[in-house]
């Protein structure tokens, strides 16, 4: 009942001294509201990234020509990327694929949809599901059809257009009939080429014959280890032998994954570093609130060592207060903090979640910052000369 | 119960001492209604602070129930304190944020007594001291006759041997003062209770059986 009367007390003070421990509570609550929203958001982004992986597997590996090495000379045969899964039982299947850079239009209207060239492989390895109508198969070889995005699909809808599928759309010069359209797809990741939901496919072999540009510059495979370093060897191995002077990248799962959690930890050191100089600035200011309560109530300090109060008595009773000031700041930034990154995932339309984690250790935070910066006043508190407290 | 030997206590003020205790020996027995009366700054509350183990004395021996203070242990002496002594003060001194209850159950808070008890002692007290019409009152709803009622209530809460009163009339005009008195008469009389009055007021002085004087820090008398 001793820790009831003193949170009650706190509480007290925190009501009647307003101004003070209001500011001093400011500080603490950005200080614990940006190390929520730090977690939070990093379990949301944490969590956007590896759905991708989740979703496709870490089994899949892009290869891109590099271009900082070769400049823009031609790109990939198709015949060579073919070929590679006979070359090395490490490579399991590939998917080729390539982008038009035209714009395209439907009844005279532009639409700016872009249109890429892919084999039957490339909806196994970028697990692309159909909503409606039919995937495009190798069997749709040399034939002008193609399936659209969702956002694509969105799109025409909402310039009027009914019963998208079987409709005939002109790409360029040619003109496709649209069989099925793809299922919504998450945003980022960075595996996954970007711009399918906005996007038309066909398949590649009418993209060769259609497009302007030819060059194949990546192709998508899944391959049969994770060792990442085994598998680009012998795709460079197997491209310096077939086409000697192509230059080639090849991005594993793996490194795009650090990739992303080094971004993270940047974001994470950001916020973090705002967060704990929030939390000093909030912890000083409650420290000037408990040496000031300390002040106000010498006396009954006095009273109470004269009852009966050891020195440790008093030290805790000012440590709760302290601690309570502290759990009321952390509260409300917890509420802060989930709000920032709810806010935060609803502009990147990413899933939001409440990490449990990130509110315990807003908890965890704010009893520390509480103790920490109550001890010294608490211990001033209770090193004071009862007789001298009384007298006055 | 309380034996003084050769107490002194002095104060450091800047670079010089100031003696205020010069040598005090005094037995206070068991059962007692003990008066020490003085004129102002004569060392009277400095004498019932080191009584009630609030102050070390520079020099001499204090000894209680027999046993010496050492003076080197807070829980020690928090302990005696809370178990052994009730302070009642000329201020009163009760904590004006509580009410009489919550004022009254203060000592018994440090002892680990479930709080629906420490309600029901502090109630039990309370009337005893015939102030049970003021429970849920703060000490500024209080007159100062009934303060002094709730702050004596407050030092017998915690069933203690010895009462130590510093001027506990002082603040209250003749007539309260005598009810004061007349409680302490009753407490010291029924109970048992050992009580030590300090007081500058002769007639206060004249109720109790025995008065000690103490002069510019020495018993006189
Ligand atoms: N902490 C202190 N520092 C210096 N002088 C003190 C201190 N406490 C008391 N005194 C002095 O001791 C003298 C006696 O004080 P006190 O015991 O309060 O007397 P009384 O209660 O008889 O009026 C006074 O002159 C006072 O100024
Ligand atoms: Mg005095």
């Amino acid at each position: 009942m001793i820790i009831k009367a003193n949170v009650k007390e706190a509480l007290k003070s925190l009501i009647t001294a307003k101004q003070r421990t209001i500011l001093a509570l400011i500080g603490i609550v950005i200080g614990i509201g940006s190390v929520i929203g730090m977690v939070s958001i990093g379990t949301v982004v944490q969590n956007e990234a590896l759905k991708q992986f989740r979703d496709m597997g870490i089994d899949i590996v892009s290869v891109t020509k590099d271009y900082e090495r070769q400049g823009s000379d031609e790109g990939f045969n198709i015949d060579h990327i073919y070929g590679l899964p006979g070359y090395s039982t490490l490579v399991k299947k590939v998917a080729p694929y390539i982008v038009s850079s035209t714009q395209y239009s439907y009844a005279g209207k532009d639409l700016y949809v872009e249109l890429m060239g892919v084999d039957e492989s490339f909806f196994d390895l970028n697990k692309l599901y159909i909503r409606e109508g039919r995937l495009l198969s190798d069997l749709d070889r040399n034939r002008f059809f193609c399936i659209i995005g969702a956002e694509t699909a969105e799109m025409l809808q909402k310039a009027g257009i009914k019963d998208i599928i079987g409709r005939h759309f002109l790409f360029g010069e040619r003109i496709y009939t649209v069989v099925g359209i793809l299922k919504s797809l998450p945003e980022g990741g960075g595996m996954r080429p970007s711009g399918i939901n906005r996007g038309a496919i066909t398949h590649i072999t009418t993209a060769m014959r259609a497009f302007t540009t030819r060059d194949i510059t990546t192709f998508m495979a899944r391959v049969g280890t994770q060792d990442s370093k085994a598998v680009k060897a012998v795709i460079e191995n197997y491209f310096s032998k077939k086409a000697g002077g192509l230059r080639i990248r090849v991005r594993t799962a793996e490194e795009l994954i650090a990739q992303m959690q080094k971004q993270m930890q940047l974001f994470t050191l950001l916020l973090g570093a705002i967060g704990s100089i929030a939390l000093i600035v909030g912890g000083i200011g409650v420290m000037n609130v408990m040496l000031i309560s300390v002040t106000e109530r010498r006396k009954e300090i006095g009273i109470r060592r004269a009852l009966g109060a050891q020195r440790t008595d008093i030290e805790a009773q000012f440590i709760i207060e302290s601690v309570t000031l502290c759990f009321v700041g952390g509260i409300i930034g917890i509420i802060l903090g989930v709000i920032i990154s709810y806010v935060f995932s609803h502009f990147s339309k990413w899933e939001f979640l409440i990490s449990q984690s990130a509110i315990i250790l807003g908890f965890c935070v704010a009893t520390a910052v509480g103790v920490f910066f109550g001890y010294y006043p608490a211990r001033s508190a209770s090193r004071l000369d009862p007789a001298a407290a009384l007298r006055e | 119960m309380l034996r003084l030997i050769d107490i002194r206590k002095s104060y450091q003020v800047g670079p010089t001492a100031v003696d205020v205790l010069k040598g005090i020996s005094l037995t206070v027995e068991k059962g007692e209604l003990l008066s020490i009366i003085g004129p102002s700054g004569s060392g009277k509350s400095t004498l019932m602070n080191i009584l009630g183990l609030l102050e070390q004395p520079s020099a001499g021996t204090y000894s209680v129930e027999d046993t010496r203070i050492t003076y080197d242990d807070d829980r020690t002496l928090s302990s005696l304190r809370n178990k052994m002594i009730g302070f009642v003060f000329q201020q009163y001194n009760l904590l004006p944020r509580l009410t009489a209850v919550d004022n009254v159950g203060l000592p018994l808070i440090y002892r680990g007594i479930s709080e629906k008890e420490i309600t029901e002692r502090s109630m039990e007290y309370i009337k005893k001291v015939e102030m049970q019409e003021r429970f849920h009152h703060k000490p500024t709803e209080l007159s100062g006759g009934q303060q002094q009622r709730i702050a004596i209530a407050r030092a017998l809460v915690g069933n203690p041997a010895l009462i130590l009163a510093d001027e506990p009339t002082g603040a209250l005009d003749t007539h309260t003062g005598q009810e004061i008195m007349s409680l302490f008469k009753r407490l010291n009389e029924e109970e048992g209770i050992t009580i030590v009055v300090i007081t500058h007021d002769p007639k206060i002085a004249a109720q109790c059986r025995r008065k000690v004087e103490l002069r510019d820090g020495i018993i006189t008398g």
